[in-house]
């Protein structure tokens, strides 16, 4: 799915900007429940707040275009069908492969085999050379940056001592000995493809499903960083002209694709013409979609409605809007050098008003309190880890009375301040207040730099809001990235590893989950791993995402799955 | 050969054509007849009443927060609407008798003590300012007046320079920076109100001067001309003695003007710098930020929206009503 990080960023970006008053929303008067399946034709408009900083495949890192892009430009070996069951949605069905693939030798090594007849937008066919030169483009850590790099550690490749990154260093630029070990690594005969890890990677077809690291790309189309912006489609559309940073881009036919190489039932590609719009703001969008007139009803919007229009969603226009739980959590670490009493963890967390911190940031339509820092939605899922809750401020001042603490226990939490944020903060203070504790609260105002400054090690404070979203439906892709010390923490950086959490036995679970042939294993061990993490108090777990989008009347057959990250799904969306 | 009594008569009254009544005027200094005729501007008596009751209220909210009667950050979600984005359940923005202003959606907190405390933050900040840019302007402004020459040239280029800045772009620009730095000199990080009002305080006060530099001066031209200055620099006067014993106590009236005219502008730009993210954030209130935070819910807790908005009017135009009145009063040949 989608680095959280980004979308956290735009997130908050939006609500310090919120702006414009509210137009009047006209009720519109059409009524249409947008759930049958449409024709053919029309044109669909979907509106974005903030620029895409990628287009690559290779780079593509936000939950949002990884879907846009699955459905209308970048076929993938393997893809999730549009379903409204999460398990069917979230297993892998062939694409442009003839299957889902083949382990072998415990999952270090699995096959497959190109579909014939697939084409790019020229017209040439998709070549296992193709696949081989995407999958060999992320080494390039210089060039294609911003995208997934799971395959830099799971490739069969030595590492370079000095960099601590593999010999090969991508297509561009690299010595004979790594062009050598990733010929090796990763080989073709004839249509099929074969690759060889290092580890076991039970769930590799998840991972290609999920993210675009392993989409094929043409190497006479890659000019390197220039092509940061260019999409060279496989799929039922293509780039009407460029893609514009700052606008957007038009979508329109692609004449080469032949609907009879994909089996996906996935990509009806039903508008003739998809137009995405950058640049207006949440509020903009609500007020567009809620008077649907125009181009507007044939609109759908990757932005959630902003909470002070939840009043304006009645009659006509709450037909027009769907609820999803998103794939996406926030939580918050303790900074286990400040606090290292895991009583005082313990009281942190009974202390936590979560149903405040829910209903500051505009309720039940906005958030749902979270029990796991794995989204519900995501393999390895423990509904009872955590209480969640309004807290129980008796039990935590008999914690910190156990831990033998002077109270109110002083403590600082940060955040990146927003409208919202500020609001929710201040719901977690009053909880943590009630519970024996004194807090400061740290607003960050500067969001470009918050994630950087929680990863110094020398960071001062004591509870930090951090949020995630798996990167494939497995909690090998949530808790191992975010608690497993080794690669995370450093001199310079504590990486992801925020609160600079240290346990040999939640490291000996990731490595016994990491090392298991079969998914089932894996999700044992990871939930066992959590379990450590929550006697550790690690972290407490407070909210996963609500989405809550509008559509314009004209939309057909409007849905949003998990194989769509929860956004609107273009595989099977139309207009009248 | 000497004029008769009657016309004698004739040029007393014509000589005093704007005194009502001789005997009034008699032993009454400028001052005194200025407050006479501030007392029978009627606006301004309303506006200094309206200024005067703002600045008891701030006066008094820290204490009033003290002993409980405002809470402004207590909350109270369970009087909230959680299906409808976590506005007040209630109408008129969740109104009742311990919240007569209702609350704020999302925390519940009580709309009136946030308002009541932000006075006393959005006044210290402009009453702040308003110093900052007093100060310099009025020092700055005698300076170059009485110096002249070269001195007055390098005054007049500096203003010139300041005025042409792009004073928002660069609050915006480098206020996290600057925050950051103000914090470094200040007891608490750089999130607390105190580094983030500093900041706001600096600013606006290094680049509120020029005008009231070019008023001063313009007024020290005139008087550095009169008597009593020529005699203090026959006598050896020093030329700080010159210029703050001599010139600046005949100042007072045009600072004054000043400073009731800078106090409504910086109230206004502190709320308008909030809604760019400068300044104090909540859970410390100022007007500025509980307007801001009340926009988003202008269609949805209008209520909400109204009461920070009207306040900030009464208070900027009271403000701006009294400047004029006193300007008026001091001044009284200005057209009107």
């Amino acid at each position: 799915m989608a680095s959280y990080r980004k979308k956290a960023l735009a997130l908050v970006a939006a609500a310090s900007m919120a702006t414009a008053l509210a137009a009047c929303g006209s009720g519109g008067g059409s009524s249409n429940s947008g759930t049958k399946a449409g024709a053919t034709g029309g044109t669909l408009t979907y509106y974005i707040k903030a620029a895409l900083e990628h287009t690559d495949p290779q780079r593509t890192y936000v939950g949002r275009d990884i879907t846009d892009w699955s459905r209308t430009v970048y076929r993938q070996l393997v893809t999730f069908p549009v379903s409204d069951d999460p398990t069917t949605a979230t297993t892998p069905v062939p694409d442009l492969a003839t299957n889902t693939g083949t382990s072998s030798d415990s999952a270090k090594t699995w096959q497959f085999t190109i579909r014939p007849g697939v084409t790019w937008q020229d017209g040439k066919a998709i070549t296992c050379a193709d696949f081989k030169y995407g999958a060999s483009r992320p080494f390039a850590t210089d060039v294609v940056t911003g995208g997934p790099n799971y395959i830099l550690t799971y490739l069969d490749i030595p590492i370079d001592s000095k960099t601590g990154l593999p010999i090969y260093t991508g297509p561009y630029k690299s010595s004979a000995a790594g062009t050598a070990a990733f010929n090796k690594a990763i080989t073709c005969a004839g249509n099929t493809i074969t690759y060889h890890f290092k580890k076991s990677w039970p769930d590799f077809p998840l991972a290609i499903a999920a993210l675009h690291m392993m989409d094929p790309y043409r190497q006479d189309k890659d000019q390197g960083d220039k092509s940061n912006y260019q999409i060279f489609s496989n799929g039922p559309y293509e780039l009407q002209g460029t893609w514009d940073k700052e606008t957007g881009g038009t979508f329109v036919r692609n004449p080469n694709y032949k609907a009879s190489s994909d089996t996906t039932g996935s990509r009806k590609a039903l508008p003739n013409k998809i137009i995405f719009n950058i640049g207006k703001t949440s509020e903009t969008i609500a007020d567009q979609l809620i008077a649907d007139s125009g181009p507007d009803k044939a609109a759908v919007t990757g932005q959630s409605i902003p909470p002070s229009y939840y009043s304006q969603i009645t009659g006509s226009v709450a037909s027009r809007a769907a609820s999803v739980v998103s794939p996406y959590t926030d939580y918050a670490v303790i900074n286990f050098k400040r606090i290292t009493n895991v009583k005082v963890r313990e009281a942190i967390a009974a202390s936590t008003n979560d149903t405040g911190w829910v209903t500051a940031g505009g309720g039940a339509k906005s958030f749902k309190e979270a029990h796991d820092i794995v989204n519900p939605a995501v393999k390895g899922y423990q509904p009872d880890l955590y209480p969640a809750g309004a807290g129980d401020p008796a039990k935590s001042k008999q914690l910190l009375q156990e831990a033998g603490v002077k109270t109110p226990y002083p403590l600082t939490f940060t955040y990146p301040s927003s409208d919202t944020m500020d609001k929710q903060a201040a719901a977690l203070k009053q909880g943590w207040e009630a519970g024996g504790f004194k807090v400061t609260l740290e607003g960050v105002a500067d969001q470009d730099t918050y994630y950087t400054n929680i990863q110094a090690p020398a960071q001062k404070d004591d509870v930090i809001w951090a949020g995630w979203g798996a990167d494939w439906p497995s909690a090998i892709t949530v808790t191992a990235p975010l608690f497993d010390s080794r690669p995370n923490l450093t001199p310079s950086s504590n990486g992801q590893d925020y609160g600079g959490y240290k346990s040999s036995a939640f490291n000996a679970l990731v490595d016994q989950a990491q090392g298991s042939s079969d998914l089932d294993a894996q999700t044992k061990y990871l939930q066992q791993a959590d379990q450590v993490l929550a006697k550790d108090v690690a972290y407490v777990p407070l909210d996963t995402q609500i989405f809550y989008m509008l559509r314009g009347s004209d939309v057909t057959g409007y849905k949003t799955d998990a194989a769509s990250n929860s956004y609107p799904d273009l595989g099977v969306i139309g207009v009248k | 050969m000497s004029q008769s009594e009657s016309q004698m008569e004739r040029l007393d009254t014509a000589d005093m054509v704007d005194v009502v009544d001789p005997e009034a005027v008699l032993g009454k200094s400028p001052t005194q007849l200025a407050l006479g005729r501030f007392r029978r501007d009627k606006l301004s008596m309303v506006s200094f009443v309206v200024v005067a009751v703002y600045t008891i209220g701030a006066l008094l909210a820290p204490l009033l927060v003290k002993i409980g009667f405002l809470k402004p950050e207590l909350q109270h979600q369970n009087l909230l609407n959680v299906s409808l984005g976590s506005i007040p359940k209630t109408h008129f923005g969740g109104a009742s008798w311990s919240h007569p202003l209702g609350v704020v959606p999302g925390t519940g907190v009580d709309v009136m003590s946030r308002l009541w405390y932000g006075i006393t933050f959005s006044l210290t900040i402009a009453l702040a300012a308003s110093l900052v840019a007093i100060v310099i302007g009025t020092v700055l402004g005698i300076v170059s007046g009485f110096a002249g020459g070269i001195v007055d040239a390098v005054i007049g280029r500096l203003v010139d320079l300041t005025l042409s800045f792009p004073q928002t772009l660069m609050l915006l620009a480098l206020s996290s920076a600057g925050v950051v730095a103000c914090a470094k000199f200040l007891p608490g990080s750089a999130s607390d109100p105190l580094a983030n009002g500093f900041y706001e305080v600096l600013v606006l006060g290094l680049f509120g001067w020029p005008p009231i530099t070019r008023l001063i001066r313009g007024q020290v031209l005139t008087i550095r001309e009169r008597e009593f200055v020529e005699a203090a620099r026959l006598f050896g006067a020093s030329k700080g003695r010159i210029y703050f014993k001599e010139i600046l106590p005949n100042l007072w009236a045009p600072v004054l003007v000043s400073f009731t005219l800078t106090m409504p502008a910086y109230i206004s730009a502190e709320a308008a710098l909030s809604y760019l993210g400068v300044g104090i954030h909540p859970p410390t209130p100022t007007l500025g930020n509980v307007l801001t935070d009340s926009i988003n819910y202008s269609v949805a807790d209008f209520s909400y929206f109204f009461y920070p908005a009207l306040l900030i009017a009464i208070v900027v135009v009271s403000f701006n009503l009294l400047g004029d009145g006193l300007r008026d009063a001091l001044d009284p040949k200005a057209d009107r």
